[in-house]
């Protein structure tokens, strides 16, 4: 049980002496899940939104599809983003296999059912009164929808936490669409898996501690956003 | 000038039909009370008066046109308190300031929402700030209501604005409600069972029953269930024994309605021969109430479980020596009762 111990050492280490490979990792780690989360966000809000507002034909049956998606594996978007993404694949002009931004799209397909089933079931929630209480109060549609979207900022916020945690962590998108190119496109996850499978218990933990205050990083910052908003 | 004309609306929710209104005008300016139990249509009404829904068949004119959910001719005119006080998650200073936000009038907005916040009695350096989970019902009552008064409405809807707020914040409620129509003449229309609203501030109260508009002034409702009795009545039995006796419906109306106007106070007695056509009911005067207009008191009258309300002269009320806990005898004629 040496090695835990001697992981905890060797990621202050590390961290103090600003060592290149691990920083190349969290760059690529964070460079890969903030690209995945704001595109996430950007689709998944919308049409979160559409999804919990509206009441139109199909609304469940897209519910349970998007429920659903909450469980996808990552080997398997890995495995149909790469068919994609290679030089045989309909998307392999793009260029996108094996690079941060091509492990981004397979991060976003991950988070974007959880973007928006959260944002759709926080807009459920809203109180029917809100709607009734924006309209006698002069607000045309546009303006109702947009002061609903900032009423349910709590419940996009706890989203983007959930979706943050999911891509920062995942590793099987990472391994099969970035390849695990040192220096490139070697995220965190994708190293510890590669440290551990040489054995390198030490390096593996280390890693994984500095992911865990990389997570507890971005949960700070979002909880100090929830507490001004 | 009527503020609006309702023209025979038909209001359905799915298939079920919720409300049902012939003609009628509210005159810009007045204040109107709806009256009758919950379910009765009153919220309903209100939301087509606001605006906030179409109705299904028919059409309100607003100042004499047509006007429909988000038009410009009503979005900035008319406003709705609904009934549980809602407040967006915000200060309360954002929360009155938000119709004037919306509309692009920020023209001295700090001082017109303290002035607000006056208006309903709450001090703006204690709760300008407070955010609104800090604030009691009765507190967000009055956040909501100053959020409409601060827009200076043409028309200004409450939906049982006191049915959740203790006496201090219904008072000063009713107050700040008035004052808007004193300054700005503010037509107002209030869904209340607070007989002080009713019939100490309304020009006119409108009774609604199972989403129509019946015209029996303070009538008493009287529900089932009824039995067959003597001379082709139904009956129907009171808690205390006592009897009251109707005349068969109609099909498919089930609310039978005691119209005031047509009963008869006397004391046992002293009570004169009665008609062969004529029932008497015992009670006891449960409580006084002089009009606004000091020549009218409504003396509402517990007969069991019932509670019936009769307008009299104030002269008349002196003659009988009427006062709460005194007994007295009601007549009626079983062949005037309506269904509803």
């Amino acid at each position: 049980m040496d090695f835990i111990q001697e992981g905890f050492i060797q990621a202050i280490t590390l961290l103090i002496n600003r060592d290149p490979a691990t920083f190349s990792s969290i760059s690529a780690t964070l460079r890969a899940s903030g690209l995945a989360l704001a595109a996430s966000l950007l689709l998944g809000i919308p049409l979160g939104y559409l999804l919990g507002y509206f009441d139109f034909r199909l609304k469940k049956q897209i519910r349970t599809i998007v429920d659903t998606l909450l469980a996808l594996p990552t080997v398997l978007i890995g495995l149909v983003l790469y068919a994609f993404l290679t030089r045989k694949g309909p998307l392999g002009e793009a260029g996108l296999l094996f690079s941060i931004p091509g492990i981004a799209i397979g991060q976003a397909i991950l988070s974007l059912p959880i973007i928006i089933s959260l944002t759709a079931t926080a807009v459920e929630a809203v109180d029917r009164n809100l709607h009734l209480t924006l309209m006698s109060l002069g607000a045309n549609r546009r303006q109702i929808a947009m002061s609903t979207l900032w009423e349910v900022r709590l419940g996009i916020l706890a989203a983007a936490v959930t979706g943050a945690g999911r891509v920062l962590t995942e590793v099987g998108i990472s391994l099969m669409v970035g390849g695990n190119i040192k220096w490139h496109t070697r995220t965190i996850t994708t190293a510890i898996a590669l440290e551990t499978s040489k054995g390198e218990f030490g390096t593996g933990i280390a890693l994984g501690l500095v992911l865990l205050l990389i997570a507890l990083t971005v949960n700070i910052t979002l909880a100090g956003l929830r507490r001004r908003v | 000038m009527a503020m609006y004309q309702i023209r025979d609306i038909d209001h359905f929710y799915g298939d079920t039909q919720v409300l049902s209104v012939e003609d009628i005008a509210i005159p810009s300016g007045s204040i109107t009370g709806l009256a009758g139990p919950n379910g009765s249509g009153k919220s309903t009404f209100l939301k087509l008066l606001g605006f906030m829904e179409e109705p299904t068949y028919g059409e309100i004119l607003f100042n004499g046109k047509k006007a429909l959910p988000f038009s410009d001719k009503v979005r900035f005119k008319v406003t709705l308190l609904t009934q549980a006080p809602f407040l967006l998650h915000r200060s309360v200073f954002d929360n009155v300031s938000y119709g004037l936000k919306i509309r692009g009038d920020t023209r001295d907005i700090k001082n017109r929402v303290h002035e607000s916040l006056e208006q309903v009695g709450l001090s703006p350096d204690s709760f300008a700030r407070r955010r609104w989970s800090a604030l009691s019902g009765g507190e967000a009552q009055r956040v909501a209501l100053a959020a409409r008064l601060v827009l200076k409405p043409e028309v200004l809807l409450l939906d049982e604005p006191t049915a959740s707020v203790d006496a201090h914040s219904a008072r000063l409620i009713r107050e700040a409600s008035l004052r808007a129509r004193e300054e700005w003449g503010t037509t107002i229309v209030v869904a209340t069972h607070d007989w002080q609203w009713l019939y100490e501030t309304c020009d006119s109260v409108l009774h609604m029953l199972y989403g129509r508009i019946f015209n029996a002034g303070l009538g008493c409702a009287v529900y089932g269930p009824w039995r067959i009795g003597q001379r082709n009545l139904l009956q129907k039995e009171l808690e205390d024994g006592q009897l009251l006796e109707a005349p068969k419906p109609e099909e498919e109306k089930q609310v039978a309605v005691l119209d005031p106007s047509r009963l008869k106070i006397t004391l046992p007695g002293k009570d004169p021969l009665l008609k062969w056509n004529t029932n008497m009911l015992n009670g006891i005067v449960s409580r006084l109430f002089l009009e606004k207009n000091d020549e009218m008191v409504q003396v509402a009258i517990k007969v069991a479980e019932l509670v019936i309300t009769i307008r009299m002269l104030s002269e008349k009320v002196e003659v009988l020596k009427l006062y709460p806990g005194r007994e007295v005898c009601i007549s009626y004629n079983p062949q005037e009762i309506e269904w509803y």
